[in-house]
């Protein structure tokens, strides 16, 4: 039981400094503290249904993006709704949307389906472009609220909460168990009486409206938001390289490549601006991922861990990779 | 009736040069199953071959054709097998690893483009720019028609090579079942590569005429992937002959968009109908083999 004790006072030790992040540090750095929190669960909510499922989902901004202008719509000039009475309306919004996308999108198998996502979400990317009430090419812009602390808060519970559900659900529950068998094998997962479909889908949504309620929260906190910026393919593409970096169908894989890419991009950002010489990088980070280290890091951590035969492999297997089986 | 016309005539002759790298793009699929994100990174590379060819030495565009061949060719003949490795690896998933690579090639070429060309749009010269032919009452660019020649000329040389050589024999064995074709002799290593570098080849071609019938900047990739993918999907991925059927009716598609509707809405259009297709027929509508 040590080890577990040990990983579970890890884990109190990081809320703990998470929570009290905002008196130590000031807004420049709570800003870079908040886009983290951000990125790390938005790369939870990708890695739902690309490493649990094997779904690659390469249109996930949509839903992202589809949070953001339901908040900005909403807490325009005209209806001048609450924040968080806008929250509930993006979920259902997207939930709607990921269903009625889901559906028929997700009977098609790995390479159509990832076309088909990225389609969609090029789809609602010119969609917001010709349209007049999402202010086309222009954007949209929302009340204006200065508070860092509130958005680092909104950010650190919505990850929060991001990780617990993916940690519930997929690492501790029946559920998980169907979503990994679908991935593994969909044919005998379907044969042994599981309804992949209900299954596929209900991850699929679950994903999509993880990611709406940080682009809601994104959109309030920057108070200005158009098609490019929370459409964009550069953010699915982010997220894609951020759940490979850290590990695909892990649940820690995620927030360690998602703080790691954050923070190189920031620190280009500081030196070079906004430069395209970071598409350029992320670019060479997938493809050097992709051939040097196909199990990002948290299966690099955990295969030397495995080979040492130490106690944190069962801390990490706990953590990681939740199977039971793992010889010891 | 001269707009409809004309607007048939100008969708048909960009469905062809269309046609030309999406054919090596189904190729590519057929042999090395992979779905190859980069096909716009080469498509954007010949271009600025043929516009540096073109500006900076003062060649005219269409002798960057063959240079862009070759020059692509033997890149490509290089990464080929740095595909065919990932897509054939112990992971779990090697389709996931192989898209997944295309996908961070296609975006290291963007970035780097961008990097190193910046945002400007730049077209190739050639003599026939500006030209054109009055037919009736339709105008027909010049240079447009020649891209259609070229392009048939080069597709009409790939079928030759597919059909009529051992190579090409080799390959169509391949894309129609692998295991067996090995167990006939062939390296399918080796002939990936290969396909590769004939596909990157044949794109980056593809790239120099489109580059001078339009414009080329970086972002423009992302497009002609679009464009690839869209023929894919209409035409069942691997299917050549469907291909070329699928990527006139795209150029025709576009065109009337563009006339008639305007054409900030050609691209909502082409992902709707990609989209759509998929739905009703998760497999293609032109499904042929190779």
């Amino acid at each position: 039981m040590k080890p577990r004790w040990a990983v579970f006072l890890l884990l109190i030790a990081a809320i703990v400094v998470l929570a009290l992040l905002p008196m130590l540090v000031n807004n420049y750095w709570l800003r870079i503290a908040t886009g983290a929190l951000m990125w790390a669960g938005l790369a939870c909510s990708w890695n739902m249904l690309g490493g649990y499922a094997g779904y690659i989902n390469f249109g996930h901004s949509a839903f992202f993006g589809l949070g953001a202008y339901v908040t900005a719509l909403l807490m325009g000039d005209r209806l001048a709704w609450p924040f968080f009475a806008t929250l509930p309306a993006g979920i259902v919004v997207t939930a709607l949307f990921a269903i009625i996308i889901g559906a028929p999108t997700l009977r098609l198998r790995g390479a159509y389906f990832a076309i088909a996502t990225w389609a969609f979400a090029e789809v609602l990317i010119q969609f917001a472009s010709v349209m007049d009430f999402t202010g086309g090419i222009g954007g949209i812009g929302l009340p204006p609220f200065l508070d860092e602390r509130f958005f680092y808060f909104a950010m650190f519970g919505a990850a929060a909460l991001t990780y617990l559900i993916t940690w519930a659900l997929f690492e501790r529950s029946r559920f998980g168990l169907k979503v990994k068998a679908l991935r593994d094998h969909e044919p005998a997962a379907e044969a042994i009486g599981i309804n992949t479909s209900l299954v596929k889908l209900q991850t699929f949504v679950l994903s999509a409206v993880t990611a709406s309620v940080f682009g809601a929260i994104f959109a309030y906190w920057v108070t200005f938001i158009n098609p490019k910026s929370v459409f964009g393919g550069d953010i699915t593409d982010q997220m894609v390289v951020m759940v490979l970096l850290g590990g695909l169908g892990s649940l820690w894989g995620p927030a360690l490549g998602g703080v790691a890419l954050f923070v190189v991009n920031r620190i280009i950002w500081m030196y070079w601006g906004d430069t395209a010489f970071y598409i350029a990088i992320l670019g060479a980070a997938i493809v050097l991922v992709v051939l040097f280290l196909p199990n990002g890091i948290a299966g690099m951590f955990s295969r030397r861990v495995a080979k040492s035969g130490a106690v944190l492999d069962k801390a990490v297997g706990n953590l990681v990779g939740g199977g039971p089986g793992r010889p010891s | 009736m001269d707009l409809f016309l004309q607007t048939l005539l100008n969708g048909l002759l960009i469905g062809g040069v269309i046609a030309t790298f999406t054919i090596g793009f189904q190729l590519a699929f057929g042999v090395l199953h992979v779905i190859d994100f980069a096909v716009g990174g080469w498509v954007v590379l010949g271009g600025y071959l043929g516009y540096y060819m073109g500006a900076g030495l003062g060649v005219d565009g269409f002798l960057a054709i063959p240079v862009a061949f070759m020059l692509f060719g033997a890149i490509g003949y290089l990464i080929g097998p740095i595909l065919y490795n990932v897509r054939n690896s112990r992971t779990a998933r090697p389709e996931l690893m192989a898209l997944a690579l295309t996908f961070g090639l296609f975006t290291l070429l963007r970035g780097g483009m961008l990097t190193a060309w910046g945002f400007n749009t730049h077209s190739v010269p050639t003599v026939l720019s500006g030209e054109s032919l009055a037919v009736g009452p339709l105008t027909v660019p010049l240079i447009r028609v020649a891209a259609a020649v070229f392009a048939i000329a080069i597709a009409g040389g790939l079928f030759l090579f597919l059909y009529r050589t051992r190579y090409g024999l080799a390959i169509r064995a391949t894309a129609e079942n692998r295991q067996n074709a090995a167990l006939m002799g062939v390296n399918i290593r080796r002939l990936s590569a290969t396909v590769y570098g004939l596909y990157a080849g044949i794109t980056a071609m593809a790239g120099v005429l489109m580059g001078a019938i339009f414009s080329v900047n970086p972002e423009v990739g992302l497009r002609y992937t679009l464009f690839a993918f869209f023929v894919a999907v209409l035409a069942g991925l691997g299917s050549v002959g469907g291909a070329l059927v699928a990527a006139l009716l795209l150029g025709v598609i576009e065109a009337f968009v563009a006339t008639y509707v305007g054409s900030s809405y050609s691209l909502l259009a082409i992902f709707g109908t990609l989209f759509l297709v998929l739905l009703v027929s998760p497999r293609g509508i032109l499904r042929h083999g190779l």
